[in-house]
Parts: C-alpha cells; sequence; structure tokens
C-alpha cells in the first residue's frame, strides 16, 4: 500500500561526536518498535565492526520507522550520518536526501565545535532543525547555560529545545512529535517520471551492488527498469525495499522515501554516489544536482611489505572504494618501497581507519608513509599542477608558486585556554580572524590555519591544552602562496624518496633536525655505520649517525640452550618482517611516521 | 623411533652453595638435605633407558656436580653403574668450582674414571670475584689446577668478560694470568643479563651497568688474542683448546649427534626431536618420583629445521661448515638452505667461502647473532 508524501518524514541527526546520537537513534527505533527492546543491540545503526571499536559512525545509513501521531500512521526515515570532522562530505551527502534534521547538544558538554559545523550544514540546505538538548538527567547538566549557548551561537530559541535523555527515553514522544510536527513532508509526485538520488551504496557479496536511494519524483516497483543517468545503464529492479533496520523488501517506493534497490550488479564501479535513477527512454526525467565530489584532503602511500602482495594489496583497496567512494587510490612506484599505491583521504581518522580495515579484513602487512596534504604549484610555463606526493614537486627554477591548502578553524574552547591557544596557533602561522564569546565560559576562536599544520596533531594539541574540553572543526578556504620547501631525507647517502616532506622554508631546519633525530631512534642498529641526513636540495641541513654494531653474538650454545637460543634469534628476524630494506639498510614501518616529528623548539 | 643410539649423555647436578648474581641455572642454593631425593629421582629416569648406553663422552654439569664431594660421587656413580657405561677412551667431564677441588676429590673423581674438569674459576683478580658473587679467591683457582694436572686430569678454566665495572686492563690481565696456568682448554664467556637474576633486576633499578658494547667487543677480541698467541686454538665462539685438547662432549653438540640427558633442566637430542627436562630441580624430583612426566619443552624438528639449525652451530665453530659433510650429514645441500644469505655475508666480508667450506671471519663471528635469522627461516 503506497504511502501518501505528506505522511512521510526523512531527517538526520546531527551532533558533535559523543553527544549521543547513536543511542537516541536506539531509543527512536525502539519507542516506534521498529526493534524489539531485546534485540536492541547497543548502538544499532553502528553495523561495521570498527565503528563499534572505535564509537564513532563512519558510514551513513537509512532506517524506516512508523510512528502513529494524532490517529495517523507517519513514516519516518532517519538517515545517519557520521560526526567525525573527517566525514564532512557524507553528512552532506545525508543531508541532500533529508527535510529535517534533529541537532542533538549535550546537556553537560554544550555546543561544540561540530555542532556548529553541521548545525550550519543543515541550515544551509535549508532543512527544518529540531534541537534536543540531550542528557538532562545528568547531575552535571548545566541546561540553561547550555540553552543560551545554543541561542548564541546558532540562534536557536530556548522555547523549541526538547529536554530529552536518550539513555532514560525523557522526552523522546516530544521528540517524535516534533519530528512530524516541525519537519515538512517530502515535495514530489508519484506519477511523475521517476527520479531518485543514489545516497550510498555498499556491496553485498550474495546480492551485487546495494544501491540506497531517495525518490525525489514518481514511483519505482519491482521489475521495471530502470536507468542510471551518468553511466546511462539500464538495470532490471529485481529488488526493493527498505531497512527496518534490516533490509525488507517491498513491492514499489514512491516520491519521498528512503529505500534500497538491487539490480544485479556486479560491478560497483557502475553505481555512482549522486546520480539520478530514472527509467529509460525519452520520457526519462533530467539529472539532479549531484554531489560535490568529496575533497581529499590527506594523501600516503600504502606499500605492502611483501612486494608479491602488490595485486592482493590492489584487491583489497578495490573492495573497500566501492563502499566507500570518498576513498581513492592509484598506482605509484617508489625507489624506496617497490610498487604500491598513492591514496587520498578526506582526513587523517578516515586514512586510520582505511589501513585498519585492510589489515583486519584482508590481512596485509602494509608499509604507510606519513600522510601529506595536497599542494598547488604553479609553474613557470604556466601550468598549475596539483602534488599529492612530495616526489612530485618540481626543481625549484620550474617553481613561480607554490601554494599550500588553508583551513578557517574554529575552536569551541573555556575561555581560560585562549591564551595557549592563540599561542599554539600562532606557532603555527595561524592568521587570526576573531573571538566570540557563547557565554561567560566558553569561546568560540577562528583562525586561518595551513592545513598541514593542523591535520597531524592539533587535535592532540588542543585536548591536552584544554584538559579534553576544546573541540575544533575546519573547513577548506583555498590554497594560498607560501614559501614551501620540499626537505629530502637521506638513509646511508641514498635519498630515500618516501621519507620527503613539503614544509614552510622557516620551519626546515627544525624539521629537518627533528626527524633525523627521530630516524635515528627507529632504525636499528646495522653491522655498518648510517649516516641520516635531512637536505633541500643538495644542502644538507641536519645530520646524525647510527654506529655500526659492534658485537651480537651469543656466549653460550650448548645442549640445553640451543631450543631458547633459536627462539631468540627468530624473534631478530619477526623484527624484520615490518620492514623495507633500502640500499642494505632495514627500515621500519613506524621510521615512515617520523616525518610527522614536528620538533619541540618553535 | 628410528634414530641412531646416542653415544654421549649429560647429567644435570643441580646443587650449589649459593646463587651467583648473574646465573640462571637449574639450581637449588643450600638445599643438601634434596640430595636423597635427588640422587633417587636419577635412579628413577635412568631406568628409562632400555638397554645400557655406552658412551663416548659423557658430561657433569650443574649446578656444581664438585659441590657433591667425594662421597656424593661415589654415589653418583653408584647410580650410572651399568647403564652410563664409558667406551674404551670415552672422555668424561666434572664441573668443579675451584674451592671444592680437595685432593680428596680429585682422587675420587680419577678413580670413577672422570677424565677432564671444568673449573669455574670465572676470573683471577680478586675485585671482579667479588663482584661476580664468587666464593673463591685467585689462588684457589691456581691450587685447583695444580692438584688437578698432578692426578693427570685435563683442565678447563672458565673465564668470564665483561662483569659490571670491568676494564679492558683487566680483562687482559686475566687472560695473561689463564695462559700461565697449566690448563688445556679455556672458555670466555661475555657475561649475559639473563632475566629472572640478581644482575637483571638490579640492571633494572639502575644499580648496576653493563659494560658498553664497544668495550665488549674489545674485550671479547683480546681473549681471541691472547689465547691464540699462547697456543689454544679458537674453534668455537666460546672456546680455545691447546691441541688435541678440543671438548669432545661440546663438538658432538655441534655435530648434532643424538645425546642422551638426565636430570632437571638436561636437554637431550634423539633424532631431530630436542626433549627438555623440567627446569626446577623440585618439580623435576616430584614429577620423576610420582612416575609422571618430568618432560617442560618439546621440539621436534622436521629434517629441513634441524638441517638449519645445523648450519647456525656450525658455523659457529671456527672452522666453519663444509658443504659435502654438511650433505651428508643432514641430507640437504647447503646452498640450497642457505645460499643467498651466505653469499650476502661473503659480499659483506662476514664470510668466506672457498668452494667447499664457509667459515665466518671475525667481524661475523661478532655479529653473527644477526644472521641466523635468514639461516632459520
Amino acid at each position: 500500500m503506497a504511502i501518501d508524501c505528506k505522511h512521510i518524514r526523512n531527517f538526520s541527526i546531527i551532533a558533535h561526536i559523543d553527544h549521543g546520537k547513536s543511542t537516541l537513534a536506539d531509543r527512536l527505533l525502539e519507542r516506534t518498535g521498529t526493534v524489539e527492546k531485546r534485540q536492541l543491540k547497543e548502538q544499532m545503526l553502528d553495523d561495521m565492526e570498527l565503528e563499534r571499536q572505535r564509537g564513532i559512525t563512519i558510514k551513513a545509513r537509512a532506517v524506516r520507522m512508523e510512528c502513529r501521531h494524532q490517529g495517523r500512521l507517519y513514516e519516518l526515515n532517519l538517515i545517519d550520518t557520521p560526526g567525525h570532522v573527517d566525514f564532512h562530505y557524507e553528512v552532506s551527502r545525508s543531508l541532500a536526501c533529508c527535510e529535517g534534521a534533529v541537532l542533538l547538544v549535550d546537556a553537560f558538554q554544550g555546543v561544540e565545535a561540530q555542532t556548529v559545523a553541521n548545525a550550519y550544514a543543515a541550515i544551509n540546505q535549508n532543512l527544518a532543525i529540531v534541537p534536543v538538548i540531550n542528557k538532562v538527567d545528568l547531575v552535571h547538566a548545566r541546561v540553561d547555560e547550555v540553552l543560551a549557548e545554543m541561542e548564541q551561537s546558532l540562534a536557536i530559541d530556548p522555547s523549541e529545545v526538547i529536554r530529552a535523555s536518550a539513555k532514560t527515553g525523557i522526552g523522546i514522544d516530544d521528540l517524535l512529535a516534533a519530528i512530524i510536527e516541525r519537519i515538512p513532508p517530502p515535495a514530489g509526485d508519484p506519477a511523475a517520471a521517476l527520479q531518485a538520488m543514489i545516497f550510498d551504496s555498499h556491496y553485498d557479496s550474495y546480492r551485487g551492488a546495494i544501491t540506497y536511494v531517495r525518490l525525489v519524483q514518481g514511483t519505482i516497483r519491482k521489475g521495471q527498469k530502470i536507468r542510471f543517468l551518468r553511466t546511462g545503464v539500464t538495470h532490471d529492479v529485481l529488488e526493493l525495499g527498505q531497512f527496518v533496520p534490516q533490509r525488507r523488501a517491498c513491492d514499489e517506493l514512491v516520491a519521498g522515501q528512503v529505500g534500497y534497490l538491487v539490480c544485479n550488479i556486479k560491478d560497483v564501479k557502475q553505481v555512482h554516489i549522486g546520480d539520478t535513477v530514472t527509467i529509460p527512454g525519452d520520457e526519462a526525467a533530467p539529472a539532479l544536482p549531484g554531489y560535490k565530489p568529496p575533497q581529499r584532503m590527506v594523501y600516503c602511500g600504502l606499500y605492502p611489505s611483501e612486494g608479491e602482495n602488490f595485486e592482493e594489496l590492489r584487491d583489497s583497496l578495490e573492495k573497500l572504494a566501492i563502499n566507500d567512494p570518498s576513498f581513492e587510490f592509484q598506482p605509484e612506484s617508489s625507489e624506496a618501497l617497490g610498487f604500491g599505491f598513492r591514496c587520498g583521504f578526506l582526513g587523517l581518522l578516515h586514512m586510520e581507519i582505511i589501513q585498519q580495515r585492510l589489515e583486519q579484513e584482508a590481512d596485509l602487512d602494509l608499509v604507510q608513509t606519513a600522510p601529506n596534504v595536497t599542494y598547488q604549484i604553479k609553474k613557470t610555463d604556466g601550468e598549475t599542477i596539483e602534488i599529492t606526493n612530495p616526489q612530485d614537486v618540481p626543481d625549484t627554477g620550474q617553481i613561480e608558486e607554490f601554494r599550500q591548502p588553508v583551513v578557517r578553524t574554529n575552536f569551541l574552547i573555556p575561555v581560560e585556554h585562549i591564551g595557549p591557544i592563540m599561542q599554539l596557533c600562532t606557532d603555527r602561522r595561524g592568521t587570526y580572524l576573531k573571538t566570540e564569546y557563547l557565554s561567560p565560559t566558553r569561546a568560540m576562536l577562528t583562525f586561518d590555519l595551513p592545513l598541514a599544520e593542523v591535520i597531524y596533531d592539533m587535535h592532540d594539541k588542543l585536548k591536552s591544552v584544554t584538559r579534553g574540553y576544546g573541540t575544533m572543526d575546519y573547513e577548506l578556504v583555498g590554497y594560498f602562496p607560501a614559501d614551501l620547501v620540499r626537505l629530502d631525507i637521506l638513509v646511508g647517502g641514498k635519498k630515500v624518496d618516501a621519507l620527503s616532506i613539503i614544509c614552510d622554508r622557516r620551519d626546515a631546519d627544525r624539521r629537518g633536525r627533528a626527524i633525523v633525530k627521530k630516524l635515528r631512534g627507529e632504525i636499528d642498529r646495522h653491522m655498518f655505520e648510517i649516516a641520516l641526513q635531512a637536505a633541500i636540495g643538495t644542502k644538507v641541513i641536519a645530520r646524525e649517525t647510527i654506529s655500526a654494531m659492534r658485537k651480537n653474538v651469543t656466549a653460550k650454545c650448548y645442549g640445553g640452550d640451543i631450543s631458547r637460543k633459536k627462539k631468540l634469534w627468530a624473534k631478530q628476524k619477526e623484527g624484520k618482517k615490518r620492514m623495507k630494506s633500502i640500499g642494505s639498510v632495514d627500515i621500519p614501518q613506524k621510521a615512515f611516521m617520523a616525518v610527522l616529528d614536528q620538533g619541540t623548539e618553535r | 623411533m628410528d634414530h641412531p643410539a646416542p653415544r654421549h649423555a649429560y647429567v644435570h647436578v643441580p646443587f650449589c652453595r649459593h646463587r651467583c648474581g648473574y646465573c640462571d641455572f637449574a639450581l637449588v642454593a643450600g638445599r643438601d638435605d634434596l640430595l636423597d631425593r635427588y640422587l633417587a629421582a636419577l635412579d628413577r629416569e635412568l631406568m628409562r633407558l632400555a638397554a645400557p648406553l655406552v658412551f663416548d663422552t659423557l658430561y657433569l654439569g650443574g649446578g656444581t656436580p664438585s659441590h657433591l664431594g667425594a662421597a656424593g660421587l661415589g654415589r653418583l656413580w653408584g647410580l650410572f653403574a651399568d647403564r652410563l657405561v664409558p667406551a674404551a677412551g670415552a672422555e668424561v667431564t666434572l664441573e668443579a668450582n675451584p674451592c671444592d677441588v680437595t685432593a680428596e676429590l680429585v682422587a675420587a673423581a680419577a678413580d670413577q674414571g672422570v677424565t677432564r674438569v671444568s673449573l669455574g674459576a670465572q676470573s683471577l683478580d680478586a675485585t671482579t670475584l667479588r663482584v661476580l658473587d664468587r666464593d673463591h679467591a685467585p689462588d684457589d683457582v691456581r691450587r685447583a689446577v695444580g692438584l688437578l694436572r698432578s692426578a693427570g686430569l685435563a683442565v678447563n678454566v672458565d673465564l668470564m668478560t665483561a662483569a659490571p665495572g670491568q676494564s679492558l686492563a683487566a680483562v687482559v690481565a686475566d687472560l695473561d694470568a689463564v695462559a700461565a696456568l697449566d690448563c688445556q682448554h679455556v672458555s670466555v664467556y661475555c657475561l649475559t643479563w639473563e632475566k629472572g637474576t640478581a644482575f637483571e633486576s638490579q640492571r633494572r633499578r639502575g644499580t648496576l651497568a653493563p659494560v658498553d658494547e664497544g668495550l665488549e667487543r674489545a674485550m671479547f677480541e683480546a681473549a681471541i688474542d691472547a689465547l691464540t698467541a699462547a697456543g689454544f686454538a679458537h674453534y668455537e665462539v666460546s672456546n680455545f683448546a691447546r691441541p688435541g685438547h678440543r671438548c669432545r662432549h661440546n663438538e658432538a653438540y655441534w655435530d648434532c649427534r643424538p645425546w642422551e640427558a638426565f636430570g632437571p633442566s638436561a636437554a637431550r637430542l634423539l633424532g631431530n626431536t630436542r626433549t627438555t627436562n623440567h627446569r626446577s630441580p623440585t618439580t623435576w624430583m616430584n614429577r620423576v618420583l610420582a612416575g609422571a612426566d618430568a618432560t617442560g619443552d618439546v621440539e621436534a624438528m622436521t629434517a629441513e629445521e634441524a638441517a638449519r639449525e645445523r648450519i647456525v652451530v656450525g658455523l659457529r665453530r671456527r672452522d666453519g661448515l663444509g658443504r659435502a659433510a654438511f650433505r651428508e650429514a643432514s641430507g640437504f645441500e647447503l646452498d640450497a638452505l642457505a645460499g643467498g644469505p651466505i653469499a650476502r655475508w661473503v659480499a659483506a666480508g662476514l664470510a668466506t667461502d672457498d668452494g667447499s667450506w664457509v667459515r665466518l671471519t671475525r667481524a661475523g663471528l661478532l655479529v653473527s647473532d644477526s644472521l641466523w635469522g635468514d639461516v632459520l627461516g
């Protein structure tokens, strides 16, 4: 039975990480009877193992719920969003399928950096906002202050804020009512030509690609033919349905609804997130405005520890890319590391997650190079190139302008930490923009900072300076010229391309010294002396030496000793597994991260 | 099991007057009350032999076998009786603490057929002996050597280097003093910091410091140079012998010939399986006497694993490894198992290879632990 558009509500929950989004989603599933209490695994929507481990939501998911309100049955589609700054792109994708957003704020933590960022993303897409203050039952809850912060930073009327506790269920009925009353139903005509937006997909080894769609116009039925506009390929709809939260097949989906399609698509490259689904032939609907392609901010090289595993690594990367279009990879080769891939990520967390998944799911031993941001170089011949690998920086003579990405960074911090954060940002060559007070005790500090200075350890520094109370968020402003150089590292006189970095010329001495010092600690002694040098062009700016191993020989090896000694020798061997031999120097995986060492003196 | 009968035997005697700070051997200190139980357990373990073991070499190690005294040694040999039987010309080694070496003990030992005594001298310098927790004085070593030599026994002197605070000059002085003794064999051991020893826990607390690695190397090289100059041949990492006085028992280990072993922590190699008795002397006694299994580790090697082990223990010998002998003993071609690493070592000056023999250079020997990973696979 088709449902009328006006009884459908599509919404997301947006929040800062840890403010209780997953718990609230669980509570909604339970209260609407979508999932029975005893079946409710904690954090129902986070079904990737990694998400559970890390307690964060990475991939958007959609769940259909039913709710009776004033005698009428409503269909509520909750489209989940990730909370981490790396995944802004996925947030915007989810929001594009919604008419409203539940904005969740922790009654103790208050407004934080991603609260602001996500709220603005929703407001900019003209979504109706349903503000909720969560954890009001906590002893430490500071409800009035947090309401004031919400009003101050996001212009939210305190009287509209629903007081709730996702944990105990306080305010959940009010919230369901508000979702139905305040969020507009989707527009759209079930009789019009089919027009649906693909907002996600995942690969199922039995069914092929499962395509997540939001119907904008028209109706889609089981067995009909559909066409993907971008690829132009026509498919039969073998199955369609909704997530409740498991897949449940139905016969049709109409305009305004959210669901999934199974079309026997074995090659997921045919499914493009943001593509439009319509019907074949002349009656087809036009393409919807697609998504902005995801912006990869961070690149690193991934190499198999054992060269022969290259093809396996490629297969694993392809499988991952199927479910994660924001991740990209291209084959590259390094003199030092052999054949591998340059991989682009939304951010550092995204990178870590991908690497972990590769190791866990594919059982691959990887060598990863230090991550770097992307740069732009305007060459003297007028061409502008994008640099995702420091190796690709041309000779100085060919560079007219070297540009780096700059991000506008908001820090939400207790006012007593303004000084140290100002200092931190100034040290990192930031440009101060403004300070806004959200309340007498909390302020939002805005700086423009080079992304390279933010991405590696700024979050950790912020947390340590503010004893955990500060949060940050950033968005790309653009690429701006800077005095940048490529710093090369030589091990035993050989340049190790995978250790090159790009940094500000004024930081080169300090970074160079810090890197070779760190490397000295990471590389074991060998049977010969190893020189470690940092150089710009041919000029060496820092040097350390790893002295040769003088003596390493077991004294006693008699009848009773041999078994034990063999284990010790084998251990020495085991330690070498995660190493790359460059020249005759074994460099452990960890050493490739040494280049992230910023050095202490500024 | 199908393997040749062993012609070598080891017996572990786990008694000591006290435990030295660096020692992690299986022993009980100050528990002479356990002697009866130990002998009873050993008696029981020897029953394992289906037939008398006719040995070419027998080694009594410890612990301190000499701690048993003349009477105790008599009881021990009483147990061996017709179960451990010397072949003609057999080598029988007894480990001894210099203080235990009395005329009475020497006479008893010679009487039982001991041909060789290994003295735990460690140093001939009073300060070093004190640092090492030893209970003897330098003169006790000289006196003991004299007694043993006059009874016609061959003598090995154990020397230790890299004791905490020891200088290179002190090691050189020790080497000179040892060369002046009438001994036929010298073992020089660089101090190893073993887990669970008093030394190691003091190191962790920062109250005792190992000598610098460069100094350790200099001491080792000084030992090689001094003893070679004094007429001892360097024939294994830590071992030096006058012509005709190599320790045949240890050479059996390094030839991977089968051997039997009895007593706590003792390891035997039968076929390609090495079985180690439980390390704790009391646990071993209790289990043996209860008729229970008293073995700890069992390492059952494939033929290839055994062959790889043979390469390592073989290359620790200064003669090196001969391709033909290796093929005959192991059934494998040396180059099939280690051709690549050997070529790399030769290129790096760590080994020499004349086509039939592969031998580590001194440079290779000094860092040889770093090489074995490539061979053991």
